[in-house]
């Protein structure tokens, strides 16, 4: 029996040694915002952070994140109570398909709580282990510049 | 833009209607699709990439745990089924591989886990054939032949003028024979196709841009009515025109019948890189002419390209012909199509202009600087401009009639239009709206274009191994392919004023419900947010060609404000009836009440709030005397047709380039980028903006480092991210710009045409331009460091053989 910290909650689960995190999360868990891609590591939509540190979930096996607090998107916000990436992704529209988007905001989370004002070089560079196939690249960077904005308006507050 | 129109809606960037959604991980795409009972299936493929199938024993892998069943051509119909423009024909199975991952045959199992472990105990007895990869060797007499019909297609040809005249009335020829890999769509997120029977119904739920295809070609593949099949098609990552219609949908449907449970296939994504579609292998052998004085006076274009395994098509795009050929005396474009054993080949974004335009583009540039005009000023002087004549709407693309019987057809089928309407609609084979030259004008400006043209072939800046330059391209494609009819689209206003819009648009990214709803809140003067699209299900929406060749916004969004003209028209005759005691012509809707126009005329004037409205809920609800009880809904259908696309609209790109090359690396660094469009009048600024800079990346990508490779049997060796290069976050420039066009098409929705093609042309030669002024050479894409390096060392043999040194 295994116990993974999840979004808050403790899950006690019957692992086999094989499985991924992304195919607990996605199969056993339910919780379908961890998007599979490549499953090599080399797209970042699967990405949840761990401990507050962006993991590719495809790459690891579940039990190797025992005793970590485990973010998924679904522990970000939801659609009625988003967080200000969340909010922000939306106003500027940072997605297209939206495949990668929980993976990309998870990253960009990680990043403002470690530089909460970054340039948009210096979002582009923690970005870059993501590929957004569609190409919003642009409008990504955009987002999460006027998401560190709101949150420090919303801190003045 | 749009208050200058007086549009409300339009012009405007309401969120996506998937956003919330998308950014919370909630949105269900096909690999998060679960039916009860539901199995899970897995893919036989070949080994090899043309092979006899003698015999499919499956006795061991149907003995293990799990096993549920097996399909393979034993179980296929004897019937073929082809998609949209013949990107696909061929049955299910027919017991020959023709590349190499071909389907052979599928297992059902409890776990998708048991399914693919299954497959290694199945025994295929392949009697191997001779295998053709290349499309000039699949041509010669004695190749290996892939498909029955023979390998070759029958060539698509258009001529106009005297081809040998003007080329010898030509001051300057410029020549170029370039070869063009395959690029891959390589999705992001995972496609899936779950079907299930029921009844006699076959219902299949997938990731396509094209819902109805899908639905005719299970009925085809089958041979059952198309009442009988049901498509519901899902959200899906990034396709790029890879899911269309696909075999394995097909397989799924097979499978599931044959175990009598619904049936779930999930492909990964090395799967799809390596066999389900790509871009076709290309081969441009190519001719431009002009005067001294810088008038092209010929173009000839002999394009080449695979089919692969199961792609059946006779051309590609070649609306480049349109932008460079307009006032040009004499020209000729032949195109061919033929069968290969690679992966089966087809349309991908931007098809054809992105690969012969950006020949095309490189001779014209050539025949610029020996003309000495810079890039912008030959462009602005040779580029189609609106009442020009089109040369690519005949050939393969509206069918194969003479002209004047055509234009009698096109007046036949268009007279039921309004004729208010038709006044407005342009002439046949002419541009209807829009051009580069505008852009190229104003982009340049805002680019600083004059201060970093320094001329052909030299850098702006010069130190140590790094060379800056800048580089101008631009794009051309269609606004949809189709005869009369076809794309469809209904509305129900139901009786609180909520609306439902049923039409088939593809959701892969491009925010098509979102800008489709747009359409009918505009036409219909009710709110965005009351209205919900039905976008996938085809058993809801009525018929549609579906999202590719840049089809949706300009005959998707036609048939959308006309089926809610037609729900208006209704609507306000029930209430000048029942209400009002007026015409429906003397009413109005705003903010779905309904007013008379002079209500609204004084209220507008005096800048106070109309009065006098009756909300849409008191017109529907409220019983009428003619049937004793309420309307409750009122459904819009499209009343008249829509005169073809491809006879004048298309939509237009420029795109600027600052980079800098390495000499010594061979490196390419973009350092600004600017996009231009004229897509007419602008729907969505947002969505637009998406698509412009997507398409620039892609074209990027295709320009710098994208390629599929095969190895000497005809297998993909890099179907993967690690080997397949995309590019990524640092790889282009975080303050990319776009700069809107707006010549609004007088046949579009509120002047609106397409987008998304043209902006994946662009960048391959504004891209080239650069290197070429960064390095006086021009490299063949994808310009990777080692063909820059290959390139430069080419030039500096040329240049001492050139002085005579030695």
């Amino acid at each position: 029996m295994v116990r993974l910290h999840v979004n808050g909650q403790i899950h006690e689960l019957d692992i086999e040694p094989h499985e991924t995190l992304a195919e607990v999360l996605r199969g056993r868990l339910g919780l379908r915002g961890v998007r599979v891609s490549c499953g090599e590591g080399e797209c970042g939509s699967c990405t949840v952070l761990l401990d507050g540190v962006p993991a590719t979930s495809c790459l690891m096996l579940a039990l190797q994140a025992e005793g970590k607090e485990i973010t998924t998107i679904e522990g970000l916000g939801d659609e009625e109570h988003l967080h200000p990436l969340q909010q922000a992704f939306i106003d500027e529209q940072g997605f297209q398909c939206g495949v990668c988007t929980p993976g990309i905001i998870l990253s960009s989370k990680a990043l403002l709580d470690k530089n909460p004002h970054p340039t948009a070089a210096a979002v582009a560079g923690a970005l870059s282990g993501h590929v957004c196939r569609c190409g919003a690249y642009t409008q990504i960077v955009r987002s999460v510049l006027r998401a560190a904005d709101e949150m420090e308006a919303a801190d003045e507050r | 833009m749009s208050a200058e129109y007086g549009h409300r809606v339009v012009g405007t960037s309401p969120p996506a209607k998937d956003a919330a959604q998308k950014v919370c991980g909630s949105l269900v795409y096909p690999v998060d699709f679960e039916l009860a009972g539901m199995l899970h299936g897995a893919i036989l493929r070949s080994e090899h990439a043309h092979a006899r199938i003698l015999s499919i024993d499956a006795s061991r892998a149907l003995a293990l745990p799990g096993v549920i069943g097996v399909v393979t051509h034993e179980d296929a119909p004897d019937l073929e089924w082809n998609g949209t423009f013949f990107n696909y024909r061929g049955r299910i199975f027919d017991g020959t591989a023709r590349f190499v991952g071909d389907e052979l045959g599928a297992v059902a199992a409890t776990t998708a886990e048991a399914a693919r472990e299954a497959l290694r105990h199945i025994v295929v007895e392949y009697e191997p054939l001779p295998a053709v990869f290349d499309a000039a060797a699949a041509m010669l007499s004695g190749a290996p032949q892939v498909q029955a019909e023979g390998n070759t297609r029958e060539p698509s040809v258009e001529a106009w003028g005297d081809l040998e005249a003007a080329r010898s009335a030509a001051d300057e020829v410029a020549a170029a024979d370039v070869s063009f890999g395959s690029q891959q769509m390589c999705p992001m997120g995972r496609n899936a196709a779950i079907a299930q029977w029921s009844g006699g119904r076959v219902t299949l739920y997938t990731g396509t841009q094209t819902s109805s295809e899908v639905k005719d070609a299970i009925a085809e593949a089958f041979g059952i009515a198309c009442s009988r099949v049901r498509v519901v098609a899902l959200p899906l990552g990034t396709s790029f025109g890879e899911f269309w219609s696909n075999n394995f949908m097909m397989v799924a449907c097979l499978l599931a019948r044959k175990v009598r449970r619904p049936v779930k296939i999930e492909l990964s994504n090395a799967e799809c890189m390596a066999y389900v579609k790509r871009r076709h292998e290309e081969r441009c052998r190519a001719s431009m002419g002009a005067t001294a004085d810088g008038n092209i006076t010929f173009i000839d274009v002999h394009h080449l390209f695979d089919n692969g395994g199961y792609g059946f098509k006779d051309d590609v795009g070649y609306l480049v012909l349109d932008l460079w050929g307009a006032r040009v005396p004499a020209g000729r474009f032949e195109c061919q199509g033929v069968s290969t054993n690679l992966v089966t080949a087809g349309c991908m974004r931007g098809v054809g202009d992105v690969t012969m335009g950006s020949v095309v583009e490189r001779l014209a540039d050539q025949l610029a600087e020996r003309c000495g005009l810079d890039p912008l000023e030959f462009r602005i002087r040779n580029h189609i401009r609106p009442g020009d004549e089109l040369r690519a709407a005949w050939g393969g693309h509206l069918l194969r009639h003479d002209k004047q019987g055509y234009e009698r057809l096109i007046d036949e089928v268009t007279k039921a239009a309004p004729a208010e309407l038709r006044q407005r609609w342009p002439e046949h084979f002419r541009l209807s709206s829009g051009s580069t030259v505008e852009m190229l004008r104003s982009a340049a400006e805002e680019f600083r274009w004059q201060e970093k043209f320094v001329g052909w072939g030299r850098p702006y800046y010069s130190e140590g191994p790094v060379r800056r330059a800048v580089g101008v391209g631009t794009g051309i494609h269609c606004c949809g392919e189709e005869m009369e009819g076809n794309t469809d689209a209904t509305v129900r206003i139901m009786k609180d004023g909520s609306v439902m819009l049923f039409c088939a648009v593809g959701r892969q990214g491009t925010c098509a419900d979102t800008t489709q709803a747009m359409i009918a809140a505009e036409t219909l003067g009710i709110p965005f947010d009351m209205i919900e699209v039905e976008a996938g299900d085809t058993d809801a929406c009525p018929w549609s060609r579906g999202s590719i060749a840049s089809t949706t916004m300009f005959r998707t969004g036609f048939k959308t404000w006309a089926a809610c003209l037609d729900a208006r028209r209704q609507l306000l005759e029930l209430a000048g009836r029942e209400i009002f005691d007026c015409a429906a012509v003397d009413l109005d809707i705003r903010d779905a009440v309904i007013y008379t126009t002079e209500a609204l005329r004084e209220a507008d004037e005096a800048g106070h709030e109309p009065t006098g409205g009756v909300p849409i809920p008191d017109v529907l609800m409220r019983d009428r005397e003619d049937t004793f009880g309420p309307t409750d809904s009122i459904t819009g259908r499209p009343d008249f047709p829509m005169p073809p696309s491809m006879a004048f609209a298309r939509h237009f790109a420029a795109h600027f380039v600052d980079l800098e090359v390495d000499v010594e690396t061979g490196q390419i660094r973009l350092l600004r980028y600017l996009a231009a469009q004229d897509s007419g009048t602008v729907v969505h600024p947002q969505v637009l903006e998406g698509q412009v800079i997507g398409g620039a990346l892609l074209g990027a990508g295709f320009a710098l480092c994208e390629q599929l490779h095969f190895d000497a049997q005809g297998r993909v060796i890099n179907p993967t991210l690690s080997d397949y290069k995309v590019l990524r976050f640092t790889d282009f420039p975080p303050e990319a710009a776009v700069m809107f066009a707006e010549d609004p098409d007088p046949v579009g929705p509120f002047g609106a045409r397409s987008a998304g093609e043209a902006p994946t042309a662009a960048p391959v030669p504004a891209i080239a331009q650069a290197v070429y002024n960064a390095i006086g050479v021009w490299v063949d894409v994808p310009m990777t460091p080692e063909r820059v390096l290959l390139a430069l060392e080419a030039q500096r043999r040329e240049r001492s053989t050139d002085s005579g040194g030695r």
